[in-house]
């Protein structure tokens, strides 16, 4: 619940709460209560998604969600923090990692808010692909909504720091695009989230393929041009 | 309302100036007027035309002579989160969304908690009770049935043949993965070799095909090997039970009388 607290602070007081990443206040605090909470939001939406297959892709999903995004931050966060002290930021290795959590845990509690809706579709309809696309769609919106707070973070964040500002932008912009990618390949590494319904329960998929393919394929089954194979 | 007045003052000039017996000081005065009053349709601002495709130049109008307009004083500039001198603005008072995120997150725990659990003696939940219209996703390994009894496994595109019970369970497949399919789907593929479970004694050389319940003798390793068949196809029997078993043709079918194990 104390833990909780802290969404209250991000969604409403967010330039309060980058400033004080900035100055370093609580950033031990602050890190502990967005993993507990984002932790918590995304199992429970992997829950969701998995609950459309069995209870042990329920459980799967759950455990994996997680860890797709926190493994995704400990492979991208080095980047970040390298590139802008190279273009003169001041910015501790801990604040970087600090702002990527709050973009997390935006994205998360955007998911969270998308549970119901998502709980709809699973309870009416039984279409796989559109399942599928759906929660893309859902992660698109929610992970796009996080990458803006961290923005806006870093913008706090580097207002000391004058020199190299308009490089640090752009390794921003890039780095948002290595994010994505590294993201959707982990996605794609850990699935199944959802479990195809003809497919037995499987905790990890055979490699091969991508998920951008994929996606592709989705979208032509569901326009009727081809068949999933 | 001015408009009008204009009007009323304009007729009683004229009414005034046709007269033969006005005044000089009377005839200064409605020149007067008539002037003040041609001044003021001057000054009155003309209605702006309507774009037309008429090349006509538009009348110049004089300006009224209105006062510039002063521009509004401009606002003190705010600073932006990038700039040292920002500094945040006040935090909101809370409303407790801790709070309402907590009873969201479990409200969404029970209603997980209700659709997972078992509503009917199939061990189906409300999470997967709708009826089965999702996507087939078409891959090697898919076990399929259509409206007879025959029940196929889906290989390189083709549909191969599972030719008994014993070859169904000896090679590991369960009904819960049997799909039932419309026959028109299956007519899709291409048949395939079918999947016969092989059968061994342990006191004889021979192996035998198990197919629609009757053993098929396969003449020698050489049949063995261009049937496709693999050793761990094989399965070991006891020779009374491969002897109950009923004759098929031979593999090839010229191979002649089969021989007991």
């Amino acid at each position: 619940m104390k833990d909780l607290a802290i969404i209250e602070t991000i969604l409403r007081n967010r330039y309060h709460f980058f400033n004080e990443i900035r100055e370093g206040i609580g950033l031990s605090e602050k890190m502990r209560a967005m993993l507990i909470s984002s932790i918590a939001f995304l199992a429970l939406y992997g829950a969701v998604m998995g609950s459309t297959h069995s209870l042990w892709q329920a459980l799967s999903s759950a455990a994996k969600l997680p860890i797709l995004f926190l493994a995704s931050l400990m492979v991208c966060s080095p980047t970040l923090y390298f590139f802008n002290i190279l273009f003169g930021s001041k910015q501790s290795l801990t604040q970087n990692m600090a702002l990527i959590l709050t973009a997390i845990t935006v994205t998360a509690v955007l998911l969270l808010s998308f549970a119901p809706i998502t709980l709809f579709f699973l309870l009416t309809t039984s279409h796989y692909q559109f399942f599928k696309l759906l929660n893309v769609a859902v992660f698109t919106i929610a992970g796009s909504m996080g990458v803006v707070f961290l923005g806006q973070g870093m913008q706090v964040v580097a207002a000391s720091g004058k020199e190299g500002a308009h490089a640090r932008r752009w390794v921003l912009r890039l780095w948002i695009l290595i994010y994505a990618f590294v993201g959707s390949q982990m996605a794609w590494t850990l699935r199944p989230f959802i479990g195809a319904p003809s497919m037995k329960f499987e905790l990890f998929r055979q490699l091969g393929g991508n998920f951008y393919a994929n996606v592709l394929v989705s979208i032509g089954e569901i326009l009727g041009f081809l068949v999933v194979k | 309302m001015g408009k009008s007045a204009n009007q009323q003052i304009s007729k009683s000039t004229n009414e005034r100036s046709s007269s033969s017996e006005l005044s000089t000081t009377e005839q200064v005065l409605d020149l007067l007027l008539d002037a003040l009053l041609e001044r003021q349709a001057t000054r009155r601002p003309q209605p702006v035309p309507v774009a037309t495709p008429s090349p006509a130049p538009s009348p110049t109008v004089e300006k009224p002579l209105a006062p510039e307009p002063i521009p509004p004083a401009s606002p003190k500039r705010e600073t932006r989160p990038a700039e040292e001198d920002w500094t945040p603005p006040l935090p909101l008072p809370s409303i407790n969304l801790g709070r309402t995120l907590s009873r969201l997150v479990l409200a969404l725990v029970a209603l997980l908690v209700v659709i997972n659990v078992p509503i009917n003696h199939y061990g189906t939940s409300l999470a997967r009770i709708m009826p089965d219209t999702a996507a087939l996703v078409i891959r090697d390994g898919l076990v399929l049935k259509g409206s007879g009894t025959d029940i196929y496994v889906l290989q390189d595109d083709k549909l191969r043949w599972i030719s008994s019970l014993d070859a169904f369970e000896f090679f590991g497949y369960r009904w819960d993965q049997v799909h039932v399919v419309d026959d028109s789907f299956l007519e899709k593929f291409e048949p395939g070799r079918p999947i016969h479970v092989l059968l061994k004694c342990e006191g004889s050389p021979h192996i035998y095909a198990l197919e629609n319940g009757q053993k098929r003798w396969i003449k020698d390793i050489s049949t063995f090997d261009t049937e496709g068949y693999v050793w761990q196809d094989v399965k070991s029997v006891s020779c009374d039970y491969l002897r109950d078993l009923p004759d098929g043709p031979p593999i090839p079918e010229d191979a002649g009388p089969p021989p007991q194990p």
